[in-house]
């Protein structure tokens, strides 16, 4: 669906993307991860066009260049920023940009409609987005990005700044728009989301992909030992093993185990492994 | 065409839901049309002349009736004081002189031809000098119309040469050779006035010089109500309040981000500028006939022609967008667009003819007012509603406008920084 071949970007001295190629693959979730500054925005900027890459390629849907005004009606965009008129409600906000995309009349009517009702903002649709709080507000943000019907999402970092309930929301939503089948590239630097959404996983520092698989598979590469904390007779006992449910049954059959605490390998395991610090620092 | 249309429906839609911008963009301008038409049309004033107080000290009959003469004369609004209340009222500034007729004032009239002439005492205050040289004039035109009416009446004319003839030998100081050719002369007027059919003795029918009158109103060049050039002006300062808040608008877009959800749309940069531009021409241009109906309606504007105030609307809204673009390069963030971009907008206007009328200002300044597109707005403006300019006149105006307006929007799209 995106291809991204060898692409470079500098902001005067800073190299903020450094040969980085990619695919994103149709009707997956590709999370694009990595900590503040890491180049996943203006990776995103890239593949929407929004930027042009000092070097290499960008290919949508198969030859098409995002660039192109045309072909960007394929893909929609959810900043991190909240793009949306304020003074403006849900359903002007998103009958303005489904003009954008040439959207007119009763299919109009219809997109406007159907994204309303599937970030759950229906009933406050003619209030002004001044007036949501930020879950309603990141919510009519990706409402606009779907107002027009893509192929392609490109969401940066949507979940920032929103109560759990809304995030578990975007979360559903996300996992809804995959059932139907859409590409979904979704940056994040929380680790858990992208552990809990993504189908693989891209690891992005300093402008470089350092890793690009399933999440399994990085974690199962990368991820280094489970660690089994217990509590016994002797007191706390730390163990790294590959097969923590083996040592939990010979502990509990020395009689050393009163309590356990049980951390698996996770994708914050993997980057500190990759890259010798932690995802936020 | 669809997107531009879309960008500029919701921009004026954002326009109007911003209470004080609307403000600023149409009710400051009507305010300012109404309030000062009013003010240059002498609202609630009465025309009067200039007001003077006049010590009549000598209290005779004919002191009396110049007093009269001088009352009912169109230039002077007669207030009768004693000497110090006289004094009083232009000290106040009630007044703006007064005057003191003496004692024997009346007889000075009766003896023309005596030497020594009344003398009167006048007030002002140095301040008001152009106003005092006006007062002299006037009291001199009064002066020889009391003189004209003595000689045209014959019975009053022959009294005072007998009178005059009576007093000569009794003046020692008179050179003899002077005296017996002023004798002379009497001898000779009373001769005349002997010989003179009855209706033309004296010197009825006598004027140093024939008036033609004419129509001055005809020729005046000035608007003819206040309110032919509070209105361009207003419209002016409507299109201003657009321009800047439009330029701000940008800036805001950028910042907020909606910039560039509008450029990862399906539309190509200029589409966008376009859009932005076409909003503010709708706005500036609705702005300019929403105050030009309010003022047709309730003011009794009468265009000259309404085709080319159409032209002069259409031209000046297509200057004040490439304005606009290029003040929105100005500053980095909305609190500094909107800093500079007034200021900017403020210079244009003062020397433009936004705040002065273009017929009032000093020639300097006029001169300067050359270099601003807003003396060609109003001058476009003004050209038909008042000027009574033509389709050619207007060209050079119209062309500043466009041609101002293109090179603006030219630079400010090239400048244009996209992202912060």
């Amino acid at each position: 669906m995106l291809r991204l071949n060898h692409i470079r970007k500098t902001f005067g001295p800073i190299v903020a993307v450094d040969d980085l190629t990619l695919e994103i693959r149709r009707g997956e979730i590709f999370g694009l991860l990595g900590p503040n500054g890491a180049g996943k925005t203006t990776t995103i900027n890239m593949a929407v066009g929004l930027l042009a890459p000092d070097a290499g390629t960008i290919e949508l849907d198969g030859s098409d260049s995002p660039a192109r005004p045309a072909a960007r009606r394929k893909i929609g965009v959810a900043p991190q920023t909240m793009a949306l008129y304020d003074d403006l409600g849900a359903e002007e906000n998103l009958a303005f940009f489904g003009r954008l995309y040439g959207l007119a009349g009763r299919r109009l009517a219809e997109r406007v409609a159907w994204s309303l009702d599937f970030v759950g903002l229906t009933e406050r649709r003619r209030d002004r987005a001044k007036t949501y709080s930020g879950g309603m507000k990141r919510r009519l943000n990706l409402a606009i990005a779907l107002v027009h019907d893509p192929m392609l999402l490109l969401l940066d970092e949507p979940t920032v700044g929103v109560d759990p309930q809304s995030r578990n929301a975007i979360f559903d939503s996300i996992l809804a728009l995959k059932a139907e089948g859409r590409t979904i590239v979704y940056t994040t630097h929380y680790m858990e989301e992208a552990q809990r959404l993504c189908d693989r996983v891209g690891i992005m520092d300093h402008g470089k992909l350092l890793a690009l698989d399933t999440v399994d598979s990085l974690i199962a590469a990368r991820g280094g030992k489970s660690v089994v904390t217990a509590q016994g007779p002797d007191g706390e006992v730390r163990i790294e093993t590959d097969d923590p449910l083996a040592e939990l049954a010979r502990l509990r059959e020395n009689g050393k185990l009163a309590h356990f605490r049980l951390d698996g390998p996770d994708l914050e395991v993997v980057f500190l492994n990759l890259t010798g610090r932690h995802l936020r620092d | 065409m669809d997107q531009i249309i879309a960008m500029a429906a919701k921009d004026l839609r954002l326009l109007l839901r911003d209470k004080s911008g609307f403000f600023f963009t149409f009710f400051w301008p009507l305010i300012y049309a109404v309030f000062f038409g009013f003010i240059f049309s002498g609202f609630g004033e009465t025309p009067h002349g200039m007001r003077i107080a006049i010590a009549d000290e000598d209290g005779t009959e004919r002191s009396r009736a110049f007093v009269k003469m001088l009352d009912d004369s169109p230039e002077l609004d007669v207030v009768s004081a004693g000497r110090q209340e006289a004094v009083d009222l232009v000290r106040r500034g009630k007044c703006t002189a007064y005057l003191v007729l003496p004692p024997g004032f009346g007889e000075s009239r009766e003896h023309m031809f005596q030497r020594q002439a009344p003398e009167l005492q006048m007030g002002t205050d140095p301040s008001r000098a152009a106003e005092a040289g006006m007062l002299k004039g006037v009291l001199a035109k009064y002066a020889y119309q009391s003189i004209q009416d003595a000689f045209t009446d014959p019975k009053e004319m022959r009294k005072q040469l007998d009178e005059a003839r009576a007093e000569l030998p009794n003046d020692a100081s008179m050179d003899p050779e002077l005296r017996r050719a002023l004798l002379r002369m009497f001898d000779e007027m009373n001769r005349v006035m002997d010989a003179s059919p009855p209706e033309q003795r004296g010197l009825r029918g006598w004027e140093p010089f024939k008036v033609k009158s004419v129509d001055v109103a005809v020729q005046w060049e000035g608007p003819k109500r206040a309110f032919d050039y509070t209105f361009p002006q207003a419209i002016m300062w409507g299109m201003l309040a657009c321009t800047a808040t439009f330029s701000v608008s940008l800036v805001t877009e950028r910042r907020g981000g909606t910039l560039m959800r509008l450029r990862t749309a399906p539309l190509s940069r200029w589409r966008i500028l376009a859009g932005k531009g076409a909003a503010c021409f709708v706005m500036t241009a609705g702005i300019a006939v929403l105050l030009l109906a309010i003022g047709v309606v309730g003011f009794r504007i009468r265009p000259s022609s309404y085709p080319l105030l159409g032209l002069a609307v259409l031209c000046s809204s297509l200057c004040f967008c490439g304005i606009m673009m290029f003040l929105s390069v100005l500053g980095k963030t909305e609190r500094s667009a909107g800093g500079i971009g007034w200021a900017v907008l403020m210079i244009m206007s003062m020397f433009g003819g936004g705040m002065l009328p273009l017929f009032i200002m000093p020639s300097w300044m006029r001169a300067i007012s050359y270099f601003s597109p807003i003396r060609w707005g109003v001058y476009s403006l003004e050209g038909s509603i008042w000027r009574g300019l033509s389709a050619g006149d207007l060209l050079v105006p119209c062309g500043m406008l466009v041609g101002v307006g293109a090179a603006f929007f030219a630079v400010g799209a090239r400048a244009f920084r996209w992202t912060d």
